[in-house]
C-alpha cells in the first residue's frame, strides 16, 4: 500500500494517530501538499461519504473519519497555504437562528474542509446578519442547517437578508437538516438542499462550478 | 370497555371498541405548552390568557389535565418520578410568559430571568452555583443541553463517571410513584410508567442535565464516536446502568404491582431522517444485550408491556429491536426513509404495537391544511388499527407553531375514525410527508 493509500485508509477507518503519522510521513517524503490533499484527504472523504450513502457505515463511523481527516488537515493546511494552493471556495456555515443543534452541521463543515473548501463555521443560533457579514467578507456560498420545524422557517430570513443587502446574486445558498426537503428549498428561494455531508459537497461543487 | 382495557387490548394485538388515544402519557407523546394553550382555548376549556402548566421543562410540554383527557377521549396517562429531567420537582408554580407570548406556569426552580443576550439558562437541580446545563435561545421554544465536557484522557477514563446520575430509587420517590398509581389508576385510564434510568446512551441524558459538574464522556459527538472507538467503556457503563435500572424496576414493581399497562424502557434515538444512526452490528454488540435483560425481567416478573421510543429511520434495526423484546414502538416516524406505514404493519404488526405514527408532525400537522390532517388520520387508523396493535399518537410531541385549526382537526378526525371495525382504505393512499 502506498503512503497516500495508507493515509486514506486510516482516515476512512477513523484512526486519528495513524492518519497524523501518515500525513507527516507523506510531507517528509516530499510529496506535494496538493497531492496529499487530493489523494489522501479528498479521496478518504469521498469513500466515507459513499459508504454512508450505501448504508454500510453510520453516524459514529462518519464522525470518527471526519475527525481523523480534520486532524490530518490541521497538519497539512500550513503547507497548502505556504505553497499558495487556493481553496476551492469560501463557504460560511451555521445552524439557523433559534436552533442549537450542530452534529449534522459539523459533519458537513468537516466534509467541506476535507474537500478543499475554506469553511467559516459560525456555530449555532446564527442570526441572518452574521451570515450577511461573512458574505461581505468574501464567502461565495452559505450553508444553513435546521433540525426543528419551528426553526426551519427562519432560514428564509437569511435569504431575505442577503437579498436586502444586494448580495443574493453573488452567493449560492444551500440548506439541510432533518425536516428540510428540496421543495422547501425551492419555496424559500435557496439554491439547493443536501441530505447528507457528501451530497452537500457534491452540490456545492456543482453550484459553484469548482 | 374502559381506557385501561382499550389500551391493554391494543397492546395484546386485539381490537377493542375503538383505537386508544394517547396525548401526554410519555415525554415523547405530549404537546408543546403554547400549542396546548391554544388548543384549550379553541375547545372552550380556557378563556384567552389562562396560563397552562409546563409539566416537562426540557421540551416545554404542557400538562394534559383531566378536562382535556375527558374532552378528547384520551386513554393513557403518565406515572413518573417526583423530579423532572433537570432534577427538580414540578412544584411551587409561578407565572412566566414564553418567548411567543403564551402565559404559563412553571416550577419554582425554572429560570425565568433571561441573560443579557436574551437566552434562558437552566441549572441542574436549580443550583445557580453550577454551570448551566441547558439553554433556550431568545425567541426559542425549547431547551437544549449545554455541553459541559472536561478534557478527555483516554488513559484515565472511568465508567463510573458516566454513571453518577444513576442511583437507587429512594423511599420518597417510591412512595410518590405508589400514590400516583393509586390516584391515576382510579380514573380507569391506562398507566404508562416512565422512570428513566434504563435509556442507554440517550442524547437527552448523556450531557448529564441533573449534574453540577458532569464527568466522563458528556459531549454528544464524543459519545457517538465512543460507540465505535471506545466500545468496552460504553459496554461497562451500560452493564452497570442496567443493574441499577433492574433493581429500581424491581422495587417499583414491589410497590405498584401490575397496575401499569406499559413501561417506557428507552428513549434513545437510533434513527436519523435518512437511515439508522448506528448500524445493526453496533446495536447488537452494545445495546441489545442490556435491552434484552430489562425486557426479559419485565416479561418474566410483571404483566407490563415494554415501550421503546426511537425517532427516525429504524427499519433496518426493527428485527433486532423486536428480538430484544420490545412490545410497543414510538413514535413510528413515517416521514423518515423506509418507514412506510403499510410495510411496518405488514412485517411487524403481529409483534409490535405501534404507539405513534398517527400523523406526520414534520410536514402535515404544522404546514398542511385541516383536510390534509383529516386524510392522514383516516389513513393511519385504517392501516395501523387493523387487528389492534395501535395506540394513536402524533409522531413525537405536537410542536410549537402548529396552527390550532390543524390540532382541532386532528382530534376531531381521531374521534370520527377511531371506532372498530376499521374500514379498509379505498383508492389511492395518502402519501404526503413520506420521503
Amino acid at each position: 500500500m502506498g503512503q497516500l493509500e495508507e493515509l486514506r485508509a486510516a482516515i476512512v477507518d477513523g484512526q486519528n494517530a495513524t492518519a497524523l503519522a501518515k500525513v507527516n510521513e507523506a510531507l517528509a517524503s516530499g510529496l506535494p501538499p496538493e497531492q496529499i490533499l487530493q489523494e489522501g484527504l479528498i479521496a478518504a472523504m469521498g469513500e466515507t461519504g459513499a459508504l454512508y450513502q450505501a448504508g454500510d457505515i453510520f453516524v459514529p463511523e462518519m464522525l470518527v473519519a471526519a475527525r481523523a481527516m480534520s486532524a490530518a488537515l490541521g497538519v497539512l493546511k500550513p503547507h497548502l497555504v505556504a505553497e499558495g494552493i487556493p481553496s476551492r471556495a469560501k463557504v460560511v456555515i451555521g445552524t439557523v437562528q433559534g436552533d442549537l443543534h450542530d452534529i449534522g452541521k459539523n459533519l458537513v463543515a468537516m466534509f467541506l474542509e476535507g474537500n478543499g473548501f475554506e469553511v467559516v463555521d459560525l456555530g449555532v443560533d446564527v442570526s441572518p446578519e452574521r451570515f450577511v457579514a461573512e458574505v461581505n467578507n468574501g464567502a461565495s456560498a452559505v450553508a444553513i442547517s435546521a433540525l426543528l420545524t419551528t426553526t426551519m422557517v427562519n432560514m428564509s430570513e437569511v435569504i431575505t437578508a442577503l437579498t436586502d443587502a444586494n448580495l443574493r446574486d453573488q452567493v449560492r445558498v444551500l440548506i439541510g437538516g432533518a425536516p428540510i426537503t428540496t421543495e422547501f428549498a425551492n419555496e424559500i428561494g435557496a439554491d439547493g438542499y443536501a441530505r447528507d455531508a457528501s451530497s452537500a459537497v457534491d452540490l456545492l461543487c456543482q453550484l459553484l462550478e469548482v | 370497555m374502559n381506557s385501561r382495557e382499550r389500551v391493554d387490548a391494543a397492546l395484546n394485538h386485539r381490537e377493542g371498541d375503538r383505537v386508544p388515544l394517547d396525548l401526554g402519557a410519555t415525554s415523547c407523546s405530549g404537546i408543546h405548552v403554547s400549542t396546548l394553550a391554544a388548543l384549550r382555548q379553541a375547545l372552550g376549556l380556557d378563556e384567552p390568557g389562562t396560563p397552562v402548566r409546563v409539566s416537562e421543562p426540557f421540551q416545554m410540554l404542557g400538562e394534559v389535565t383531566p378536562d382535556l383527557l375527558e374532552r378528547l377521549g384520551i386513554d393513557a396517562v403518565r406515572v413518573g418520578l417526583p423530579n423532572n429531567i433537570y432534577g427538580f420537582a414540578n412544584e411551587d408554580w409561578k407565572p412566566w410568559t414564553t418567548f411567543d407570548g403564551t402565559p404559563v406556569l412553571v416550577p419554582g426552580q425554572f429560570p425565568t430571568e433571561p441573560e443579557p443576550n436574551g437566552d434562558l439558562y437552566m441549572y441542574p437541580k436549580g443550583d445557580r452555583s453550577a454551570p448551566p446545563c441547558a439553554r433556550m435561545p431568545a425567541s426559542g421554544f425549547y431547551f437544549d443541553s449545554i455541553t459541559r465536557q472536561e478534557p478527555l484522557d483516554d488513559d484515565h477514563l472511568d465508567p463510573a463517571d458516566n454513571l453518577e446520575e444513576f442511583a437507587a430509587i429512594d423511599d420518597a420517590a417510591l412512595e410518590h410513584v405508589r400514590r400516583e398509581v393509586e390516584r391515576l389508576g382510579a380514573t380507569g385510564r391506562a398507566l404508562v410508567g416512565e422512570f428513566g434510568g434504563t435509556s442507554f446512551g440517550d442524547a437527552a441524558f448523556v450531557p448529564g442535565p441533573t449534574l453540577a459538574h458532569p464527568r466522563g464522556i458528556r459531549d454528544l459527538e464524543q459519545w457517538y464516536m465512543s460507540l465505535v472507538s471506545r466500545p468496552e467503556y460504553v459496554k461497562e457503563v451500560f452493564e452497570k446502568q442496567c443493574e441499577i435500572g433492574l433493581s429500581n424496576l424491581q422495587k417499583i414493581h414491589g410497590a405498584v404491582g401490575d397496575s401499569l399497562s406499559a413501561v417506557f424502557v428507552t428513549g434513545t434515538d437510533f434513527g436519523s431522517q435518512g437511515g439508522p444512526m448506528i448500524g445493526p452490528k453496533t446495536y447488537r454488540a452494545l445495546f441489545q444485550p442490556v435491552h434484552a435483560r430489562i425486557n426479559d425481567w419485565i416479561h418474566t416478573h410483571t404483566s407490563w408491556k415494554t415501550f421503546i421510543h426511537s425517532c427516525g429511520s429504524i427499519w433496518r434495526l426493527l428485527d433486532d429491536l423486536a428480538d430484544a423484546g420490545f412490545d410497543a414502538l414510538n413514535p413510528v416516524q413515517t416521514s423518515a426513509t423506509d418507514m412506510t406505514p403499510e410495510a411496518l404493519k405488514d412485517r411487524y404488526g403481529d409483534r409490535i404495537t405501534f404507539w405513534g405514527g398517527g400523523i406526520d408532525t414534520q410536514r402535515v400537522l404544522p404546514f398542511g391544511s385541516p383536510e390534509d390532517v383529516r386524510a392522514m388520520v383516516r389513513e393511519r387508523m385504517s392501516i395501523f388499527g387493523a387487528g389492534g396493535g395501535f395506540v394513536f399518537n402524533t409522531i413525537h410531541n405536537v410542536q410549537a407553531r402548529v396552527p390550532v385549526a390543524n390540532v382541532v382537526a386532528l382530534y376531531e378526525a381521531v374521534n370520527e375514525y377511531r371506532s372498530y371495525p376499521q374500514e379498509p382504505l379505498v383508492g389511492r393512499s395518502f402519501d404526503q410527508g413520506r420521503s
